[in-house]
C-alpha cells in the first residue's frame, strides 16, 4: 500500500513537470509568432519602400536633362533585395544582419540620388509629383523606423524568455533559438538619414 | 563585488530604458484634447473636446489634439507616433486613431513644428500626402499667424469627414459584442464538458463523489499552467459616455509633418 503511494507521487511529480515543460513551450510558441508578426510588417514597411523606386525613377526622369548615372545605384540597390532570403521562422542574427545591409544600401542609394537630383534638376523639386514622392518617402522612413522598434521589442522579450533559466531548458529540449535584431548600421552612428527639407 | 556592479548597472540601464525615448511624453490625460503650452483658451479647449468626443461616439474614431511646449530631442513625426501608441489613442480593434501634435514656439525655441500622426487603421481614411496636403494648406497658414485654433479647426474640418465613412459606432458595437461572445465561449465549452463528464462518471460509479478521480487532478495544473497570461499583455480598457478613456490603438509611422 505504501510502495502504491510513492508510485503515484513520483507520477505526480512526473506529470507537473510534464505539464509545466507545456507550458513554458506554449509561451514560446506564442512570443515565437509575436516575432514573426513583427517581421511580416517589417517587410511590409521595406517592401513599400522599395515599390516607391519606380516612382522615384519617373520623377527623376522627368526632367530634360537626365542622366541615367544618377539612377543606376538605387536600381542596382534594389536588384539586390532580390538576393537575401530571409526564413521567416528561423530569423537568424546571421540573417536579420544580411537583410538590414541589402536594405540599409537602398537608404543610402535613394538619399543620394534624391541629394543629387536636388543639386542638378533644382526646377524638379518645384513640382507637385517630386513633393509627393518627398512625402512617400518620409512617410516610408518613419514606418521603418518604427517597425523595427517594434520588431526588436517582440525579439528582446523572445528572446529573454529563450535564455532565462529553468525555462532555458526546455527551450533547448524543443529547438527554440535566439534571434536577431536590428542594429545600427555600420559605420554610422545615426541610421541613414534621408533629408527632405529642402 | 563586481557580479553586484554588473547588476547594478544592468539594473540601471533598464530603469532608464523607457525614459531615453519620449522623456518629454505627458501622462495620459482623460480628456482628447490637452494643450501643455497654455496657448488655447479655456473656451476653446472645451469646444475642441466636445466636437472630438462627439466624433468619437458617433463613429468610435479619436482624434486627440495635443499642444505641447516641447517634444524632448524627437522627431515631430515620432513624437506623435509615440505619443499615439503610448497613449492607446483609438480602439484596438480598429487601430483608428489620429494624434494632431502641435509644438508651440517658445522663448527658447523660435521654431515650430505639427505632425499628423495616424494609426494603422486610418491610414486608409488618411493617406501621408492627405496629411501633408493638410498641414501644409491647412495648418501651415494659420499657424504662421500663430492662430493655432483656427490651425486645428481648419484640420478638423477636413480630417472628420474624411475619417467618418471608414468606421462607425454601430459597427464598432457590434464587433465588440461579438467578441465578448467569443471570448466566452471556450468557457461555456468547458462546463458543458466537465458537467457530461461528472454524469458519466457519477453513473458509472455509483455512491462515490467525484474529486477522488485522477482526472480532476490533471484538470487544475493544465489550466492553470496554459491560462497564465504572461504574453497577454498589451491593453485593454474601452468604455464611453462622454470620453470614456482611450482604447488601445496602435500606430505604425503614418502621417506627415510640417514646421512653422
Amino acid at each position: 500500500m505504501k510502495k502504491t503511494g510513492i508510485i503515484i507521487a513520483i507520477v505526480a511529480v512526473l506529470a507537473v513537470i510534464v505539464l509545466w515543460g507545456i507550458g513554458v513551450n506554449n509561451r514560446l510558441v506564442t512570443a515565437d509568432e509575436g516575432v514573426q508578426k513583427a517581421w511580416a510588417q517589417v517587410e511590409n514597411a521595406y517592401k513599400r519602400r522599395a515599390d516607391l523606386v519606380p516612382q522615384l525613377v519617373a520623377t527623376v526622369q522627368g526632367a530634360a536633362d537626365y542622366e541615367k548615372g544618377v539612377l543606376t545605384e538605387v536600381t542596382n540597390a534594389r536588384a539586390g533585395l532580390d538576393n537575401v532570403k530571409v526564413d521567416p521562422s528561423q530569423l537568424s542574427e546571421e540573417q536579420v544582419a544580411a537583410y538590414q545591409k541589402a536594405q540599409d544600401n537602398l537608404s543610402k542609394a535613394i538619399a543620394n540620388s534624391i541629394k543629387v537630383t536636388v543639386e542638378r534638376y533644382p526646377e524638379l523639386t518645384a513640382t507637385q509629383g517630386f513633393r509627393d514622392l518627398q512625402t512617400q518617402l518620409e512617410g516610408t522612413e518613419n514606418r521603418i523606423t518604427v517597425e523595427r522598434g517594434k520588431f526588436n521589442e517582440a525579439v528582446q522579450s523572445y528572446n529573454t524568455s529563450l535564455r532565462r533559466f529553468p525555462a532555458s531548458i526546455i527551450a533547448g529540449i524543443c529547438g527554440f533559438e535566439k534571434k536577431g535584431y536590428f542594429t545600427a548600421p555600420e559605420g554610422a552612428d545615426e541610421p541613414v538619414k534621408v533629408e527632405f527639407n529642402f | 563585488m563586481s557580479q553586484l556592479r554588473r547588476i547594478l548597472c544592468l539594473l540601471l540601464v533598464v530603469a532608464a530604458m523607457p525614459s531615453w525615448a519620449g522623456e518629454w511624453l505627458p501622462q495620459k490625460p482623460q480628456t482628447l484634447v490637452s494643450d501643455y503650452s497654455g496657448i488655447l483658451s479655456a473656451e476653446q479647449v472645451n469646444a475642441l473636446e466636445q466636437r472630438l468626443v462627439a466624433f468619437n461616439d458617433s463613429t468610435s474614431n479619436q482624434i486627440v489634439v495635443v499642444v505641447t511646449p516641447t517634444i524632448g530631442g524627437d522627431d515631430e513625426n515620432a513624437a506623435a507616433q509615440r505619443l499615439g501608441e503610448a497613449w492607446g489613442v483609438g480602439q484596438t480593434e480598429f487601430d483608428n486613431g489620429v494624434v494632431i501634435l502641435i509644438k508651440s514656439k517658445t522663448a527658447d525655441e523660435n521654431w515650430g513644428a505639427v505632425a499628423i500622426a495616424t494609426g494603422y487603421g486610418a491610414e486608409g481614411a488618411l493617406p501621408d500626402i492627405f496629411c501633408k496636403r493638410i498641414i501644409d494648406d491647412q495648418m501651415l497658414p494659420a499657424l504662421g499667424d500663430g492662430d493655432y485654433y483656427r490651425a486645428i479647426v481648419r484640420a478638423l474640418d477636413v480630417i472628420e469627414p474624411a475619417m467618418a465613412g471608414e468606421y462607425s459606432f454601430a459597427q464598432y458595437r457590434k464587433d465588440e459584442r461579438r467578441s465578448a461572445l467569443m471570448a466566452l465561449l471556450p468557457l461555456l465549452l468547458f462546463i458543458a464538458v466537465a458537467v457530461v463528464v461528472v454524469a458519466i462518471y457519477s453513473k458509472k460509479h455509483p455512491g462515490q463523489g467525484p474529486g477522488s478521480g485522477g482526472g480532476i487532478y490533471f484538470g487544475g495544473p493544465v489550466g492553470g499552467t496554459w491560462g497564465s497570461g504572461t504574453w497577454g499583455g498589451g491593453s485593454s480598457s474601452g468604455g464611453f459616455g462622454g470620453f470614456g478613456g482611450f482604447g488601445g490603438g496602435s500606430f505604425g509611422g503614418g502621417g506627415a509633418s510640417g514646421r512653422f
